[in-house]
């Protein structure tokens, strides 16, 4: 055998790698709990770590409580598929209704940089259609913005991820990216095959949280095809590598295996710290004069219900009745196909190719709203998990069609499910490992819901059979959360405000997915940093305002262009921006 | 002639006799994941190196079970192709998850806990047997035993309806299938017989398409085999029966 021609990359202790080349010293600002910091944000993923690093290079003081691990992606990652399931959300939660969500490594993240270490990377945009949905569908409900309002976040965001795609992305408000686009992998040639049969057009290469060049200090992209087992290369990105160095290089301080039990209310009305339990189990308060509550749609509902107290029985922020509600998923349905010449879909990232053809209203179909077809690309384990649902496998069946693992190719439906009163998260009677008890989830698909699944899901089918497919199958399955405490004008049916303000308590704010009204057929991650960045700015913009609460500003905050972390600008050309 | 009632091995379709075991069945001769180990990152390295060379002692099931546990586990994932010293340890990494208590993140309202439920399940599959066969589980024949498991596949195990109460069969059934498959195909042996490249940082993939090999992977070599004639598990049927099962979505990550 030839020699390796790499050598050891791991850091010195005290020193963490994220990714191949970038180096972070841990050596961070530390601050005592009895401190009032200006912020405390309960978790650091994608919303966390974005709002950490902005309110630092603003100045302000601030403390991020992380449930997980803070990662040396070196040391903590690996390129195996069984051996990543510490990236995800896996402690105890029950999850039942009638079309119950697979959670854990389904959707949740659990670490610095959350979710976003997981993803696949597909960074659509929602359509200026999505936050009028009850206007235009009668459907759902409207956002309190406008496409317009965040789109100038959208353009931010994609450089600062950044996001490689195709130069003219079609649909939407269309758009460029920065960053070049991706070369095709055996799925993304599927759906280019069986798209372009079809007269489907298909963006390919993008757009992706993926380098397709190297960015400052991170690499590009190896076509390994573990993205959703954390990239250890550093070319996918997640707020871990891309916004938190520069979070800590001002300043913030994250505190890593610390579990957030309550949120702690004063006399006046205004929340005064977070009560969570340290790594070695002691539980401790940190003071501070807002927080913002970033833990996805399930951990944020969950925290505000836990921390129910007199004059907030029902939970925190939760007047309106609607903290845990109206949460969604996004119907995935995968679709596997079984070619005559092989495939080998373990290779380039799953994610790279997309249509969101079918993404708007189309009243032929009978439903509201629509989906997006994506590439996906399932390794062995889940792929023999897929084969379980989907063609009933096990024993020397089981055998037979992994011995074909090389032959199959798979493309996914990612459907847009409605907002629901009756999907909700509550509180469990079963309790957590510090006795803090865990969160119900119910999910139940609704008529459109189910109208759209069978006609996307077919829509797939018929895709993968122009592709040329001798075999086609499918298994039902969901992807991503959002909702639960979601943003509206209306405080009677909405938790927080348009800039994340709990419309009961002035200075706490949620800022995540879970403040999504409806959610399109978008992956949601962009939005969620969007949203975060968004959210940066205005409580930059309100100074101490936003600690006392004494005025609540309405006006959209300036954006500023000079938070970004370093090597955002002069790189890659943007077009059409 | 072998007696295929009591012969778990594969057979050549032409001839009909049974393969003999190999050290790597599959369609990629030669191809070995393991021979690019000094390509792989450290962690990467040596948590597979771990996990093949040290295997994990039975320490959540008791002896008795996981005696039953090994005989379930040969039949979901069948390794009568396989020579003694190339078969995949599928018990002990489901015994070590069930001690260590690690979740998956969640369980299914009205379900018991993974552990409870893989002990009641146990207990059910061994009331089936000797309903069905007069006789205990570890002491029938493969296809015999392949029939048990096919009543819970199916939804409808004939016997331990005390247990098949507590919890729905086809959600154990599920449990059992994904934990066991989770085992198998997690190790190399199992990757280099699906041709699955396996750990590939720092060095990356450059043939993403048309299915090429990369230069130290292997072309595909195909060769006819079947599963032992009679074998309920060769049939592809849906989990449940003939409705498609509801409410047991997807559990792996894929976007």
């Amino acid at each position: 055998m030839k020699k390796p021609l790499f050598r050891t990359l791991e850091a010195p202790q005290g020193v963490h790698m994220l990714g191949a080349i970038q180096r972070l010293d841990l050596a961070m600002r530390r601050y005592k709990s009895s401190e009032q910091v200006d912020y405390c944000i309960v978790g650091v993923g994608s919303a966390g770590g974005v709002l950490l690093q902005r309110l630092a290079r603003a100045g302000f003081s601030v403390v991020g409580l992380e449930a997980g691990p803070f990662w040396d992606t070196e040391r903590d990652w690996v390129s195996d598929e069984a051996g990543s399931y510490n990236l995800y959300w896996n402690e105890l939660r029950i999850t039942g209704g009638k079309d119950p969500l697979a959670l854990g490594a389904n959707n949740s993240g659990k670490g610095v940089g959350g979710g976003s270490v997981h993803w696949a990377g597909f960074t659509p945009r929602l359509h200026p259609s999505d936050f009028r949905v009850h206007s235009e569908d009668g459907v759902g409900v409207d956002w309190p913005i406008s496409y317009d309002e965040i789109k100038p976040y959208y353009d931010l965001l994609e450089k600062e991820i950044p996001v490689s795609g195709p130069a003219y992305f079609p649909w939407g408000d269309p758009h460029g990216y920065p960053y070049g686009p991706h070369p095709m992998g055996g799925c993304g040639d599927i759906m280019i095959k069986g798209c372009t049969k079809l007269g489907i057009r298909v963006s390919i290469g993008g757009p992706v949280a993926i380098l397709a060049g190297s960015h400052g200090d991170r690499p590009h992209c190896i076509y390994r095809g573990f993205c959703i087992q954390g990239c250890k290369v550093g070319a996918k990105q997640s707020t871990l590598i891309s916004h938190v160095p520069d979070g800590l290089a001002h300043g913030a301080e994250i505190r890593d295996h610390c579990m957030a039990s309550r949120i702690n209310l004063g006399k006046d009305g205004r929340v005064t710290g977070v009560t969570y339990f340290d790594p070695n189990g002691h539980e401790v308060e940190q003071k501070a004069k807002a927080i913002i509550v970033c833990g996805y749609a399930i951990e944020t509902p969950r925290l505000l219900l836990n921390s129910a107290c007199p004059g907030h029985e029902n939970g925190l922020a939760n007047s309106s009745g609607t903290v845990g509600r109206y949460l969604m998923a996004q119907a995935g349905n995968v679709v596997l196909g079984r070619f005559e010449e092989l495939v080998r879909m373990y290779k380039a990232p799953p994610a790279h190719a997309l249509t969101e053809e079918f993404y708007e209203t189309d009243p032929k179909r009978g439903f509201a709203r629509g989906f997006a077809v994506q590439t996906v690309g399932p390794l062995p384990i889940s792929f023999a998990r897929q084969m379980m649902v989907a063609k009933g496998a096990w024993g020397w069946g089981m055998r037979q069609v992994m011995m074909d693992y090389n032959h199959w190719g798979a493309i996914a439906l990612l459907g847009e499910i409605l907002p629901w009163e009756d999907n909700r998260v509550e509180l469990a009677t079963e309790k957590d490992r510090n006795g803090i008890p865990v969160a119900k989830v119910t999910f139940n698909l609704h008529d459109n819901d189910k109208r759209m699944i069978e006609y996307g899901k077919n829509k797939v089918m018929e895709i993968m059979q122009a592709a040329g497919a001798e075999e086609v199958v499918q298994e039902a399955r969901y992807a991503h959360l959002v909702g639960g405490a979601r943003m509206g004008n209306d405080s009677r049916t909405s938790v927080v405000d348009k800039f994340g303000r709990t419309h009961d308590i002035p200075n706490l704010f949620v800022c995540d997915g879970s403040i999504m009204p409806t959610q399109g057929s978008a992956n949601p991650g962009l939005t969620i940093q969007a949203l975060a960045a968004r959210t940066a700015d205005y409580l930059i913009s309100q100074q101490s305002e936003a600690f006392t609460g004494s005025t609540r500003g309405t006006k959209p905050p300036a954006i500023r262009y000079d938070l970004s972390p370093p090597d955002t600008w002069g790189k890659g050309v943007p077009r059409l921006t | 002639m072998p007696d295929p009632e009591h012969d778990g091995r594969p057979v050549n379709p032409q001839t009909g006799k049974p393969l003999p075991p190999l050290a790597q069945p599959g369609y990629y001769p030669r191809f070995s994941t393991l021979s690019q180990k000094e390509f792989w990152d450290e962690a990467t390295r040596n948590l597979v190196l771990t996990r093949i060379e040290k295997i994990p002692p039975i320490r959540f099931f008791s002896p008795e079970e996981a005696h039953l546990m090994t005989a379930v586990c040969d039949r979901i994932l069948p390794q009568d192709d396989r020579d003694e010293h190339h078969k995949i340890p599928i018990v002990n990494s489901i015994d070590e998850r069930l001690y260590e208590d690690r979740l998956d993140g969640y369980r299914f309202d009205g379900m018991p806990t993974d552990q409870e439920a893989h002990r009641l399940g146990l207990q059910g599959i061994a009331e089936v047997a000797q309903h069905m066969f007069r006789k205990p589980f570890v002491d029938l024949s493969p296809l015999d035993q392949e029939a048990v498991l096919r009543t819970l596949h199916d939804g409808q195990p004939p016997a331990g309806h005390n247990i098949w109460g507590r919890m729905s069969v086809s959600r154990y059934w599920l449990l059992l299938v994904q934990d066991v498959v989770g085992a198998y195909y997690a190790h190399p042996f199992a990757w280099d017989e699906i041709g699955f490249g396996g750990p590939a940082y720092p060095r990356g993939y450059m043939r993403l398409e048309g299915g090429e090999p990369e230069p130290w992977e292997v072309n595909e070599r195909r060769y006819a085999w079947a599963a032992p004639p009679g074998s309920p598990s060769a049939q592809f049927n849906p989990v449940g029966g003939s409705a498609e099962h509801k409410g047991s979505p997807g559990q792996g990550g894929t976007h």
